[in-house]
């Protein structure tokens, strides 16, 4: 019973990031038609600005490969979440300016190449600044195993969870409630008729990538200090936050969160089986979906009126 | 007219080659090829360095060998195997170095160590730990590849050795990362676990980048096992050890030493890192002559735990200018030789070095001069025990 409910823990924990990742691909995806490539260095260069500001903000010095654990403590940790987030948002606008709006709209896959580059761009300078070395980031809540029912966690990755269902509730109700979520969904169907109705298409996509470049940044600091922070790190969350997507359906939010939480228990659970047999497993569900689902398993329900 | 101009033209430049040659024969030149600067591992290559620096300097403080002064040559790989082959031409063919030390990475001496043989010009390895860096072309073949270093198989076998001994232990499991340093691990473990008549009860894999290996230890659990040998780099090893505290399952933990990087040391905490014993080739521990080179070279060294292999290099170093005194030479089959029968002891930093090669053997370190090691209060220490104690050199045969 333990090995069970410690599977459905651990799958939740991961798939809660990757549930955050797929909502960033999810909303540039429905407003742009583009996707952000460079997804996975976002993550990363996020990790990196919140190991920074952690340092800034306590004062101390950081050995090469650790942040010292008072530098998480009270306020620093939530400040230097939002200031990854923000930095990572004001990247998103110049990867949408430079790479993503020249190309746009219009045929071609060119906006894959461009948005590849500007992550290989992203991870050179941060080789340049940060180095090659895993940085361990500490958790705000310290590092103690907490026990439910025998099953053990960590009370980041209760955080992950915590913050990844808060901000996803969030942004569900700004997209469904509010004028902005409004407007975007409303580009989202049809930028022409958007247009036509009023709305600034083009301020709409600029904050469709800040919000979901944003995202990638959070969910680095979030991240950090479970698998700490490395340039190399945001690649492989990246594409299984990808897969998600798919498995859920690029074009609905709610159906991206859930494709990351079944992508990380289903892992999980194939691990109690065979843990090498994980990516054929995963990838090869992949492929069905595709076969029978192209939307998505939950693509039917993104039928949403305007 | 012409035939005269021809033979003055040939005269000139025979005598320009002359004293070029002249020139050159001062003195000896070493080659390093291996990564300086572009992977984690690259502090590493800079020890060796260091390590190579300074025993050039005491040796031509000394006077040389054949009465000419040492010089380094020194090319980075970028951990590149593409670079690191085509540093191996510049070396031997361009810079004419009669032999060449490093590299830091294994894959790359994997990627050119056929050039060492074809050109006959010995490369010792003092870095890179894979097996099979030293293992000759075919079986009769003429073998320019020697090692002073760990190698992977022989940490094996001082962990098979351990858990054969250990009387606590009952069932044994396997757990290695999907990447290639795993499963070459994977391999050795498996055969020589059953060289041994040790039967795994569970053998388990992880990605090197996964951060929950709770699914895989339960089925460790499960299976019964008391002990766990695992083969992963370094925050891999942390990252199982972690998991192993959320189900709160801590068998007798050994691994590969992998889990000397302080990355392991920082991502597993303080408590946790104290977990795996692991085999190593130097400790804090240090001999008084360790000591003297540590503090020489402490200024210049930006990773204090990469000291090994500026001491595996120095004495690389001194082998080689060894096997090039005895062999009154330095032509590479000479030099090959030389090296295989080494008549004088050289003294060097881990050891004294007595016929440290033969034909059939190019390991100057073996498991019986491995230190078992863990972490204590943030430090790498000996790590002791019966077992420990009761371990024979014959039990480490491979």
């Amino acid at each position: 019973m333990d090995v069970y409910l410690q599977t459905l823990l651990s799958g939740l924990a991961i798939g809660g990031v990757y549930a955050l990742i797929a909502l960033g691909f999810s909303i540039t995806f429905t407003t742009t038609k583009t996707l952000n490539f460079a997804q996975g260095e976002f993550i990363a260069f996020g990790a990196f600005i919140g190991v920074t500001m952690l340092l800034l903000f306590s004062g101390l010095a950081s050995t090469t490969t650790a942040v010292p654990s008072e530098a998480a403590s009270a306020w620093r940790y939530p400040a230097a979440v939002i200031a990854a987030g923000a930095v990572a948002g004001l990247m998103g606008v110049l990867i949408f300016l430079l790479a993503v709006r020249p190309f746009a709209g219009k045929g071609g896959m060119n906006w894959v190449m461009s948005t590849l580059g500007f992550g290989v761009m992203l991870q050179s300078i941060g080789l340049a600044v940060w180095g090659p070395a895993p940085v361990m980031v500490p958790s705000p809540l310290g590092d103690d195993v907490l026990r439910i029912a025998g099953a053990g966690v960590r009370p980041q990755e209760l955080l992950v969870l915590a913050c990844a269902i808060l901000i996803m509730v969030a942004l569900d109700l700004v997209m469904r409630r509010s004028r902005i979520g409004k407007a975007m969904m409303a580009v989202a169907h049809s930028p022409q008729i958007a247009s036509l109705m009023g709305i600034n298409v083009g301020l709409v996509m600029i904050g469709a990538f800040a919000l979901s470049s944003g995202l990638a940044g959070v969910a680095g600091v979030l991240i950090a200090p479970i698998a700490s922070a490395s340039l190399f790190m945001g690649i492989g969350f990246a594409l299984k936050a990808f897969s998600a997507a798919i498995i859920g359906g690029l074009n609905n939010p709610r159906g991206c969160i859930y494709g990351g939480f079944i992508l990380g228990v289903l892992e999980s659970a194939v691990g109690l089986w065979q843990a090498q047999w994980r990516e054929i497993v995963v990838f090869g569900l992949i492929i069905l979906v595709l076969a029978f689902r192209p939307a998505g398993l939950f693509g039917q329900a993104a039928v949403d009126k305007v | 007219m012409m035939p005269n101009r021809t033979a003055l033209k040939t005269a000139l430049l025979g005598s320009a080659l002359a004293m070029s040659s002249a020139a050159y024969a001062q003195e000896i030149k070493i080659g390093f090829n291996g990564d300086l600067s572009a992977s984690p591992s690259a502090q590493s290559g800079q020890a060796g360095v260091l390590g190579i620096q300074a025993a050039i300097e005491d040796i031509n403080a000394a006077g040389g060998v054949l009465g000419r002064k040492l010089t380094l040559v020194v090319r980075d790989d970028l951990s590149q195997p593409p670079k690191s082959i085509q540093n191996m031409s510049d070396l031997i063919d361009n810079e004419k170095v009669v032999a060449v030390l490093g590299p830091t990475n294994s894959g790359n001496a994997l990627a050119w160590k056929h050039i060492p043989n074809q050109k006959k010009n010995p490369s010792i390895g003092c870095i890179g730990s894979a097996t099979d860096i030293t293992k000759p072309a075919s079986a009769n073949a003429e073998n320019y590849m020697y090692r002073v270093s760990m190698v992977d198989r022989a940490q094996v076998a001082g962990l098979i050795a351990y858990t054969k001994n250990n009387p606590a232990i009952k069932n044994v499991g396997f757990l290695v990362e999907t990447t290639g340093y795993g499963q070459g691990g994977l391999k050795d473990l498996q055969e020589l676990a059953e060289a041994k008549g040790l039967k795994p009860v569970a053998t388990e894999k992880f990605g090197v980048n996964d951060t929950d290996m709770t699914s895989q230890l339960n089925k460790m659990k499960s299976a019964g096992a008391d002990a766990v040998l695992v083969w992963a780099q370094g925050t891999p090893i942390a990252q199982l050890v972690r998991s192993m505290e959320k189900i709160n399952y801590f068998p007798v933990t050994l691994t590969s030493w992998a889990a000397d990087n302080a990355s392991f040391f920082d991502t597993a905490g303080k408590t946790l890192a104290e977990k795996p014993i692991f085999m190593r080739t130097i400790t804090e521990d240090r001999t008084p002559k360790q000591q003297q080179l540590f503090d020489r070279l402490a200024p210049k060294m930006a990773s204090k735990s990469a000291f090994s292999f500026a001491a595996h290099c120095y004495d690389a170093l001194m082998i080689t200018a060894a096997a090039i005194k005895q062999a009154g030479s330095t032509e590479g089959p000479k030099m090959r030789e030389a090296l295989d029968n080494l008549q004088a002891p050289v003294e060097g930093i881990m050891k004294t070095y007595n016929k440290p090669f033969s034909a059939s053997e190019h390991e100057a370190l073996t498991a019986a001069d491995y230190r078992w090691t863990h972490w204590k209060d943030g430090k790498l220490v000996t790590y002791t025990d019966d077992v420990v104690k009761a371990l024979k050199p014959a039990d480490f045969t491979q």
